[in-house]
């Protein structure tokens, strides 16, 4: 009991990473009907960033974390820059899904030169040993990870209902054209919204490094199953996207131990298969129905 | 005001308008009246910039806003409640009528008083009053109407666009609503009206323009429009003279 | 150059068969093999992404389920190679529609993700499944035995060569047709196929289950060329640049696929010689470079899009010289390739150099070889093109009065509702006008016949058979044909492959009758373009029929949608706004045309606001107005009804 105990509190950490990226993805397709192929890559980069910065460069961890936040913004517009906004000048779907898994891909052959095909331990910045919690073992870290992501998550929602900023973004989610028409460029909200994104899975990334091994394959299937926890959460719920990561998050460290670690990636891409076939296109809010 | 020159425009290879042309002077209520698809809409798009027209001139106060953005030509004063509301359904009566003075809380626009703008919204449009923290997308069509107009006037703007303010609504919503462009009328508010129910349009208005097949086949002050048996024609086919 | 795609996919292939008697190096040999065996994979694909026009990122794992069947065959069995292609292709098809039934449901994004997903658990239970895989070491083959002996480097490539061909002949007379046109149709516009009767999810996952097919036939040929698979080369990289090539190359062409081909499996060989790709690059740069003068100076393009090839290719050339080894590298550069194609090179190399060609047809103008020629159609008089003579048009229940009876229909979004208890009845061989105010719910009640929408309540009854419940594509082929309100044509297919679509129903032949070219299958062809050609005529296309559809003059367009409902042979033609947007003498036009349908027995309903149009033809007229039936009755009685003035104008004060 005290091991499924400790697994679930890991598996609540690993969720709420999932639930972050996830937010990403939300955040993006609500305003602009797209989404960055390459968000686990975003993750992986904000990891490497920060454990540059901390490791070599010898800075303090919780200095790190803004830089890192920072890093992310303009990783993500860069994104949007490039790879989105051509695409939908064109009015080309095929165009941002391929752009941005180009752009993923480019990102995390760069991070491997850069810092090595092998994975890389990332120095704790909380104490290592574990804290009893209802009898069962959970790290501090995991503990920040939790807090943290909460705490983004919560911030985010304070910038949507209290700046005119935020509304203008919400605006822009709910109805595009009419926001351009109160006189909101919504090209700079769509710019705004992909560097958030961005901003959040880097975040996430230098929250999780210390918990798990850092490198440049880190990423890819993060970002596959962070897909599945953003359609259960829908368009609007941010309780939906914690509550889909928290369940993936313990389905996996559950899998990992009890079944094999090779399988442990199996239930999300199968929930993911699942979810897209009980509840096609229909959670992310927008109506498949065309008027003709 | 706002004049339109020999505009056509159109989507894509349908050319919907042909050489429209039309004048709102200042401090006037000016109305564009026409059946179904006889591109009533297609003109206030060009106007707000939703669409840019193929030729032809689209001028405020003598500067061409034909071709730009429509975030560009909110800022420069024109004011649209588009057709079918469009309010910001998950956002509450309270939001949507801040974002309606977004260019204003920006700096695009001059500042002024929002708060005693946003009292005096409430005042012309009491439903909204007391429904302030209401979601949006929860609010009646009629008060939805209510909301798109009132978030057009919080942009303190020199025209206002309304576009079929009265689809969808029942006729005791559309007097209300008909009532409030009077009492703007009466604030000075300069209106361009398109409406499909002559009628009410045609009482409110001074001046009126026929739309008819994307052509404008009848326009005059509007007091002479309401007796003119073509605008019946202009909706229901030439057979009224059977 | 499109139209001569597969002649120029032939020539390559003489070519390659051709290569082993000049060319001993076994090195040399082994690469060809493995373009061909590529290109297989990528004809299949093609149809996903090319026609269809679906992402697929899991194509990857196909390959290797393909592979790994033959490893596992080879390794436990010791199976044939008789018995492991065949078998290859066939379970690597089941995987595909175990794969395709769910997934294509969706499309875009999802669809990528899940087949994205599909492919990474793939991966891992070939390598989790040790028992039967031997995970991660691998499973060693030997080249296949053949009349008893085992096969040598050279004799396997003319294995693959003559699979290649196989395949290339396949794909080509697939595509060719109705099922090729079927696959375009549903990239053209979904809603419009289904409502022609052809089921976009059934059509997505035939495409889909094709294309595992042959991605099973290429891994199986690909585990016997490498002699040794292992998981980790199925992965996610790999399927990228299976798209790279796609698109690189030319979708939709099978030369796109062989080209395409050649630059995946020669890239990595090229970044591996650091001189070679100097060399390259350099020339590349300057080529790009100069291509951009040029373009400039004769005003083909603008400064703003060329500095972006420019500055790129040059900082690419000068990055060569100062790295000793581009191996690292090689992904940023797929990468980077993706981002030129996806932005400059939208039609692949092969669009490129048939726009430089000027040789405007494409693949798609080409019609099937097996077309009549239009001239040889002497004029076919109305009832003749609308099938008035077939006997299969006689209807049941012909003798029944009432073709189409809507009763208490209630449809109902959240809280609105859009059609409020309207009953409606339509008699056979009238023209009934749907008429009303923005908003009324006519366009609702069309998308409710024809299965677009289902009602909330309600019964809808045609020829005595229900309609609610049933797809759109069903109640499409049990003869309701409509037209759109906003022309839904497949844009890029010609305008007598249009019609070919809506004909879709008269074609039975599956699949082998296809490939195979039966006699059955070449008959029902000319048939359907003899048809096709008639229905063209009727509506004045038929010296247009080669044309794109999208380039047609609007007026046009929406005279081929009319054309097109008509191939389904429907007894009930429901048109949306056909007048539309057209001039007035197309108006006259359209309104002769509408008259001689209802002339040749087809019940016409016509949703319009042009009222002259309305007036003039329709002998009942229907007015809604908040989604409820205010009038009904002859055009005249209608037109002085005061609600109905007052529901368009509003208010009395206007007086008649």
């Amino acid at each position: 009991m005290e091991i499924f105990l400790q697994l679930v509190y890991s598996g609540i950490a690993l969720g709420m990473i999932y639930a972050v990226i996830a937010f990403g993805y939300q955040l993006t397709f609500a305003t602009s009907d797209t989404l960055n192929f390459g968000q686990g890559e975003a993750l992986m980069l904000g990891a490497l960033v920060g454990l540059s910065l901390v490791d070599t460069g010898g800075m303090n961890y919780w200095l790190a974390i803004p830089l890192v936040g920072v890093f992310g913004l303009f990783q993500g517009a860069l994104v949007e820059r490039v790879g989105v906004r051509p695409a939908i000048k064109l009015k080309s779907e095929f165009g941002w899904i391929m752009s941005t898994i180009a752009l993923g891909i480019i990102f995390k052959n760069v991070a491997e030169n850069i810092w090595g095909r092998d994975d890389l331990r990332f120095p704790s910045p909380l104490d290592e040993s574990p804290i009893k919690l209802f009898g069962a073992n959970v790290l501090p870290m995991e503990l920040l990870v939790i807090g943290g992501a909460l705490l983004m998550m919560v911030l985010i929602e304070f910038f949507n209902r209290k700046t005119i900023f935020g509304k203008a973004v919400v605006a822009t989610f709910n109805d595009r054209e009419a926001a351009r028409l109160m006189g909101i460029n919504t090209s700079i909200v769509i710019t705004f919204s992909y560097a958030l994104s961005s901003m959040t899975a880097a975040f996430a990334g230098i929250l999780v490094a210390p918990l798990t091994l850092t490198g440049a394959t880190m990423g890819s299937v993060l970002g596959l199953k962070a897909f599945a926890v953003a359609i259960i959460g829908g368009l609007t719920s941010g309780l939906g996207i914690v509550v889909g990561g928290i369940l993936l998050g313990v389905a996996e460290t559950t899998t990992g131990f009890y079944i094999s670690t090779g399988y442990k990636d199996v239930p999300g891409l199968v929930l993911l298969l699942l979810v897209l076939a009980v509840r096609p296109a229909g959670l992310f809010g927008k109506s498949a129905i065309k008027k003709v | 005001m706002l004049k339109i020159h020999q505009l056509e425009a159109g989507y894509g290879k349908v050319h919907v308008l042909h050489s429209i042309s039309l004048h709102v002077p200042k401090g006037q209520v000016v109305t564009l009246i026409g059946s179904n698809g006889a591109g009533k809409t297609t003109t206030m798009r060009s106007i707000c910039g939703m669409i840019k027209p193929s030729s032809g001139e689209i001028t405020l106060n003598g500067r061409a806003i034909h071709g730009m953005e429509s975030n560009q030509i909110a800022k420069l004063g024109i004011a649209h409640s588009p057709e079918g509301r469009r309010v910001f359904a998950t956002m509450s009566v309270m939001d949507n009528l801040l974002l309606g003075a977004f260019p204003r809380l920006t700096g695009a626009r001059p500042k002024g008083d929002v708060n005693a703008d946003l009292e005096k919204a409430m005042e012309l449009f009491p439903r909204l009053k007391e429904r302030r923290q209401q979601l949006a997308g929860t609010l009646s069509g009629g008060e939805q109407q209510m909301l798109a107009m009132a978030r057009a006037v919080m942009l303190n703007p020199d025209v206002i666009l309304l576009d079929e303010p009265s689809m969808g609504l029942a006729p005791i919503l559309v007097e209300e609503v008909f009532k409030i462009i009077a009492r703007l009328k009466q604030e000075g508010m300069t209106m361009l009206l398109v409406e499909q129910f002559a009628a009410a349009a045609l009482n409110v208005a001074d001046y009126g323009y026929v739309l008819e097949n994307g052509r404008i086949s009848v326009h005059g002050p509007a007091q002479q429009l309401k007796n003119d048996p073509a605008v019946v024609a202009s909706y229901l086919g030439g057979a009224s003279s059977h | 150059m499109r139209q001569h795609s597969s002649t120029w996919a032939a020539l390559v292939w003489v070519l390659a068969v051709s290569i082993p008697l000049a060319i001993h190096n076994p090195y040399y040999i082994h690469l060809i093999e493995t373009i061909m065996i590529y290109s297989i994979l990528l004809f299949g694909l093609d149809i996903v992404v090319g026609y269809t026009g679906q992402v697929s990122l899991g194509h990857a794992g196909l390959f290797g389920i393909g592979a790994y069947t033959a490893g596992v065959m080879f390794m436990k069995l010791s199976a044939s190679v008789w018995l492991v292609l065949p078998c290859s292709i066939a379970v690597t098809a089941v995987f595909g529609a175990i794969l395709a039934l769910p997934a294509l449901r969706v499309s875009g994004p999802y669809l990528a993700m899940v087949t994205l997903a599909f492919g990474t658990i793939i991966q891992i239970l070939i390598n989790e499944m040790t028992f039967l895989t031997e995970g991660p070491l691998g499973i060693k083959i030997s080249k296949p035995i053949l009349f008893g002996e085992k096969l040598s480097e050279r004799e396997f490539y003319w294995v693959v060569c003559v699979m290649l061909g196989l395949a290339l002949i396949f794909v080509h007379r697939v595509l060719r047709s109705h099922l090729g046109r079927a696959f375009e149709a549903l990239k053209g516009s979904p809603v419009a196929s289904d409502c022609m009767g052809v089921s976009v999810y059934r059509y997505k996952v035939y495409a889909f289950v094709v294309s595992a097919g042959l991605a099973g036939l290429a891994g199986s040929l690909y585990a016997y060329s490498e002699q040794y698979i292992s998981p980790n080369t199925y992965n996610f990289e790999l399927t990228v640049l299976f798209l790279l090539a796609i698109i690189m190359g030319g979708r939709k062409t099978r030369s796109g696929a062989i080209i395409g081909a050649s630059i995946i499996v020669m890239l990595p060989k090229l970044l591996d010689d650091i001189e070679l790709f100097r060399w390259v690059a350099t020339t590349a740069a300057v080529v790009i470079a100069a291509g951009a003068v040029i373009g400039l100076r004769k005003q083909w393009t603008t400064p703003k899009a060329v500095v972006i090839p420019v500055v790129g290719t040059l900082t690419l050339a000068a990055f060569s010289y100062q790295l000793q080894n581009m191996t690292d590298w090689r992904l940023s550069i797929f990468g980077l390739m993706i981002l030129f194609v996806v932005y400059y090179l939208q039609d692949g190399i092969v669009g490129f150099i048939s726009k430089l060609g000027h040789l405007g047809d494409t693949d798609e103008a080409q019609s099937s070889v097996l077309t009549s020629p239009a001239s040889q159609q002497s004029t076919i008089n109305a009832s003749n093109a609308l099938g008035g003579n077939d006997p299969q048009a006689m209807p049941l229940g012909a003798s029944n009065p009432v073709i189409l009876s809507a009763q208490s229909v209630l449809m109902q979004f959240g809280g609105l509702k859009a059609i409020n208890d309207v009953n409606l009845v339509i008699k056979r061989g009238e023209i009934h006008g749907l008429i009303g105010p923005n908003g009324s719910g006519k366009s609702t009640m069309m998308n409710v016949l024809t299965g677009i929408y289902q009602p909330t309540a309600g019964h809808i009854e045609f020829n005595g058979k229900t309609v609610v419940g049933r797809t759109s594509s069903d109640i499409a082929l049990s003869g309701i044909a409509r037209t759109f309100q906003n022309v839904q044509l497949f844009g890029d297919m010609t305008v007598l492959q249009n019609v070919l679509v809506g004909l879709h129903h008269t074609f039975a032949s599956p699949l082998w009758n296809v490939a195979l070219h039966a006699s059955s299958y070449v008959r029902e062809e000319l048939e359907a373009n003899a048809r096709a050609h008639a229905l063209l005529e009727f509506v004045g296309l038929g010296a247009l029929s080669e044309e794109l559809a999208h380039n047609l003059p609007y007026g046009k367009q929406r005279l081929l949608e009319i054309a097109r409902a008509l191939a389904l042979n429907p007894e009930l033609l429901l048109l949306d706004e056909p007048a539309a947007g057209l001039t007035a003498p197309d108006i006259k036009e359209l309104i002769s045309y509408i008259r001689k349908i209802r002339d040749s027995g087809v019940t016409v309903i016509l949703i319009e606001h042009h009222m002259d149009v309305v007036m003039g033809i329709c002998d009942t007229v229907s007015v809604l107005d908040f989604g409820q039936k205010i009038a009904e009755g002859k055009p005249s009685q209608v037109q002085a009804d005061e609600k109905v003035i007052t529901a368009y104008l509003g208010g009395s004060t206007i007086t008649v």
